[in-house]
């Protein structure tokens, strides 16, 4: 089985656009990440669900984990307001940019792989360096086991 | 000998002065280099008091590096950070100062880094919450700490080191030094709002959301917080009562880590979190270095051109420590500079003829280059990881910005050191 025959249609978006309009099409389709391009609509990176969490946690709370307790739950439930005014390149870290993309040909295992080596919860498949689909981890699964 | 001493020495002081090359990589090849050639023989190197590694300084370092490891479990910095905040009604200034009063006491008990790497997520979080720049905090904070850190024997690593060599008790530091920290505060205290102008200017509503917070919420763990309390007052109690008990502050520092190590429950990655073995080993090839110069002469002969400069006076003496020490500590790392000091002043304190007050030349030594910290924003350890903390927060502090504030907090702290020393030991002496 080739990674071209697994890959589905998957939302993607530009590295320039508004980061909180992208958590929105995470959150209400629930995906585990989304597939970013470039400017000329090339993938570019991945970037996962856990990143934009990670990103609307204030670094002081990452730095000090005992500070997460101690604000009220109202400024807690703004958290999310941390994303307006951002672009998605601004919420991309560095070591998740030019993630490579699995080729229209690799195999289940090269693609199993791939995942695992980058953590990432969804690899892009290209044909000629054009995107043809994504292919996440539970996708990647059910093809494996044949279900 | 002597040359080949001095040479090394120089070379690698070069090196480290530099900053290109890991600086414990720079001090053990200078002490492979005075092993090897050989100006130092191994008994000198681990048996001798006066030219070998100080196993006190270093026992007491890697003590206190545990016990702080666990206390930084408990949340309790946190808690009184924020309930200083909270009790300063949200007022910028006023939550300035107690930030700087709470690091300053922090920075006596615990290491200057340890209280930097504490006190700058609560910092952040205040100003995030009024919508403050947090970078005239940050500074205000890493200066209190660097003066705070003068007031014990186990505030600042230079501390450790001079009372090692002085034969120094925790009593003495407390008695003489802090004192001085507590005038050099009160005056830091009231230069802020001069020092930071249009920082304290915040929104009302901006207030309420710094009242909420709640501070109870950053005890992770209150039976641990009670046996770290426990075991602090203990180790504390031990230092002071030194002389009746007979036990040098390393084995108490060791003894409380052990208590600690037994009773926390903790994992062995929490609790040897904070030591820095890195450091440990750059004191150890730091004391073989200087070892070396002791062995070889060169220090009763720099001291005996000290003298011949200041015509044995201990007056001019002690100013002149005070004063080469603060601006050398201002660009230079200052534990390397005060390794190097300590038998140079070791042999003025019982050369000088006319000294009535030999301790005076390792106060002026201690404050000198505890103070000096803050001249520049590489003068400190905590200036450097206090400045990386800011970057890393988008309120990033340039070299030039700190260091324009950081002359005059080390000018202010060094006069008043300066009269502090003249008036203590020389006129009611």
């Amino acid at each position: 089985m080739r990674a071209q025959e697994i890959a589905e249609d998957f939302p993607v978006v530009s590295i320039d656009s508004n980061a909180l309009e992208a958590a929105k099409l995470l959150a209400e389709h629930r995906l585990p990440g989304i597939v970013v391009t470039d400017s000329l609509g090339k993938p570019y990176a991945v970037l996962p669900a856990s990143q934009v969490v990670r990103f609307i946690v204030p670094g002081y709370v990452q730095d000090d984990p005992s500070l997460a307790g101690v604000l009220s739950e109202t400024v807690a439930d703004r958290s999310a307001e941390k994303l307006r005014g951002k672009t998605v390149r601004d919420v991309l870290p560095e070591h998740l940019r030019d993630v490579p993309a699995a080729d229209a040909d690799a195999t289940v295992i090269e693609v199993a792989a791939m995942m695992a080596r980058l953590h990432s919860p969804l690899i892009a498949v290209v044909k000629d360096g054009e995107l043809r689909g994504v292919i996440t981890a539970s996708r990647l699964l059910a093809a494996a086991l044949r279900v | 000998m002597a040359f080949i001493a001095v040479a090394v020495f120089l070379t690698a002081y070069a090196f480290i002065a530099a900053d290109r090359v890991n600086k414990t990589v720079v001090a053990l090849a200078g002490a492979a280099a005075v092993v090897i050639l050989p100006v130092i023989s191994s008994d000198d190197i681990f048996y001798s008091r006066e030219t070998g590694i100080d196993w006190d300084v270093i026992f007491l370092l890697l003590g206190m590096m545990i016990i702080v490891s666990v206390l930084r479990q408990t949340g309790v910095f946190e808690y009184i950070a924020i309930w200083a905040a909270k009790r300063a009604k949200g007022s910028p200034l006023r939550i300035m100062i107690l930030l700087v009063l709470v690091t300053a006491v922090a920075s006596a008990l615990l290491d200057n880094v340890t209280t930097v790497l504490l006190i700058a997520p609560v910092t952040l979080l205040v100003c995030d919450r009024l919508d403050i720049s947090a970078a005239p905090f940050l500074m205000a904070e890493v200066f209190a700490s660097n003066i705070g850190g003068a007031a014990t024997l186990v505030g600042d690593p230079p501390n450790i080191i001079i009372a090692s060599r002085g034969g120094l008790t925790f009593n003495s530091f407390l008695l003489h030094l802090a004192p001085i920290v507590a005038i050099v505060i009160a005056a830091f205290i009231a230069m802020l709002p001069r020092l930071f102008p249009g920082s304290f200017a915040v929104d009302a509503e901006r207030v309420a959301d710094v009242m909420a917070l709640e501070e109870g919420e950053a005890i992770r763990d209150r039976g641990l917080l009670i046996k770290c309390g426990l075991v602090l007052a203990a180790v504390f109690a031990a230092f002071i009562g030194h002389s009746a008990l007979h036990l040098e502050p390393s084995v108490v520092a060791l003894l409380g880590a052990g208590v600690l190590i037994l009773t926390s429950g903790l994992e062995r990655s929490d609790y040897l979190s904070g030591v820095e073995w890195e450091t440990l080993l750059f004191f150890a090839g730091l004391f073989v270095m200087v070892g070396a110069l002791v062995d070889t002469g060169v220090i009763a002969t720099l001291a005996k051109a000290a003298t011949a400069v200041t015509s044995g006076n201990a007056l001019l003496t002690t100013m002149g420590i005070l004063g080469v020490s603060a601006p050398v500590s201002g660009i230079i790392d200052n534990i390397p500079y005060v390794a190097t000091m300590t038998p140079i002043v070791a042999e003025l304190s019982t050369t000088l003829p006319t000294n009535s007050h030999p301790d005076a030349l390792w106060w002026a030594l201690a404050l000198g280059a505890d103070f000096g910290g803050n001249l520049t924003a590489v003068g400190a350890s905590a200036n450097v990881v206090m400045l990386g903390i800011a970057r890393r927060a988008d309120n990033p502090i340039s070299f030039w910005e700190f260091t324009r504030k950081g002359i005059v907090v080390t000018a202010v702290s060094v006069a008043l050191t300066a009269v502090y020393l003249w008036l203590r030991y020389f006129v009611f002496g």
